[in-house]
């Protein structure tokens, strides 16, 4: 076997490159993958839960129960730091026919995500006249005879947690380099590469 | 039929105007890149920052603004500002241990809360990503403003 004659100080770059590469894998096997249901952007908001005695059959039949819509309408639609004093402004009501339950079996694929847990999709209707659908508001589980009830809607989420998980007050900047930081990363290269190809094209010889 | 040279001509006016506007454009395009806070940001700022050089270049011509920026300054502007900007996501990246996806990990916030600075961590996104972008998008911008001058020159047979 031949060992190719090399300086000592190319054996070193060959070896702290092989450690960069090493970390680098270890770093990328455990990166969560895109769009992964616990990720940061993609989870959603716990807001309170109730005992689950009685409730899970109206939830099965389709009516959401009293309890909880009661709770949800006290709460209103953007509550806490953001805007404390307005309850109820752009919320979409709960009245009977404008929201729709569906149930979710754990494991199944819906909307580009896994449900690893099984519960109830609550689906609202906004009342807009051009796009009228329903749409994911809430979700409910049932874990230890307890009924969770989260928020879906992630504008609202990133409004609500931006300044918590990434101490930016703008959520434009947030959203630019930390939620969509490859992208970012991305867009900075393209430019880089067109300067060096405006250079490789047009610069003569004895220019630089 | 050959090209005729021209003469440079000199504007005192245009001259005089650029000398003092030169480094209020600097001052402004700094001032838009590191506030991220309010409306700023990398690719605005890179921009003014470069408009800046275009101004320098259009009225002095090449050989005085390769003064004003060689192309050492030039290229290593272009490539320390991707630099910056990748390394600030991998750092943390490595050192939450890969729970971050870039920079969204507070990784870095021990650090910047024994600093004390209220407000400083944010650091990170607001000062190391935007300032890698800006750098970037100015030393591109004018380094293809060059090209672009250098060859109009050669075809008209210089200035």
């Amino acid at each position: 076997m031949n060992i190719p004659k090399m300086n000592p100080l190319t054996w070193t770059a060959v070896g702290i490159a092989i450690l960069l590469i090493a970390l680098s894998i270890y770093a990328i096997e455990d990166l969560p993958a895109f769009g992964d249901e616990n990720s940061a952007v993609n989870k959603q908001i716990k807001l309170f839960s109730v005992d689950a005695d009685g409730l899970v059959e109206s939830l099965d039949a389709g009516v959401l129960p009293l309890e909880i819509k009661t709770k949800i309408e006290k709460l209103g639609f953007i509550e806490g730091p953001t805007c404390p004093g307005c309850q109820n402004e752009n919320y979409p009501s709960l009245t009977e026919g404008n929201y729709e339950i569906q149930k979710i079996e754990k494991g199944t694929w819906e909307g580009g995500r896994l449900y690893t847990e099984g519960g109830w999709d609550v689906l609202i209707k906004e009342g807009e006249i051009f796009y009228d659908e329903f749409q994911q508001y809430y979700f409910i589980d049932e874990i230890d005879g307890e009924l969770n009830v989260y928020r879906y809607n992630w504008p609202v989420r990133v409004v609500e947690r931006t300044e918590e998980e990434t101490a930016m007050i703008n959520a434009v900047t947030s959203g630019l380099a930390d939620y969509r930081g490859y992208d970012t990363m991305g867009e900075e290269t393209v430019i880089l590469t067109g300067a060096i190809g405006v250079i490789l094209l047009v610069r003569r010889r004895g220019r630089l | 039929m050959t090209p005729e040279k021209k003469e440079y001509k000199r504007d005192v006016i245009i001259e005089v105007t650029t000398d003092l506007m030169f480094p209020l454009i600097l001052l402004f395009g700094l001032y838009i890149m590191i506030g991220t806070g309010g409306t700023g940001g990398g690719f605005q700022g890179g921009t003014i920052l470069a408009a800046a050089y275009i101004l320098y270049i259009t009225v002095y011509g090449t050989d005085k603004a390769r003064e004003k920026m060689p192309e050492s300054v030039n290229a290593l502007f272009k490539s320390l500002g991707l630099f910056l900007y990748n390394g600030a996501g991998w750092i943390c990246v490595l050192f939450s241990l890969a729970a971050a996806q870039w920079l969204n990990m507070p990784a870095f916030w021990p650090i910047t809360d024994f600093v004390g600075v209220p407000g400083s961590r944010s650091f990170l996104v607001s000062y190391m990503v935007s300032v890698g972008i800006g750098l970037t998008v100015m030393a591109s911008f004018v380094s293809q403003y060059f090209d672009l001058a250098w060859k109009e020159e050669g075809e008209r047979g210089g200035r």
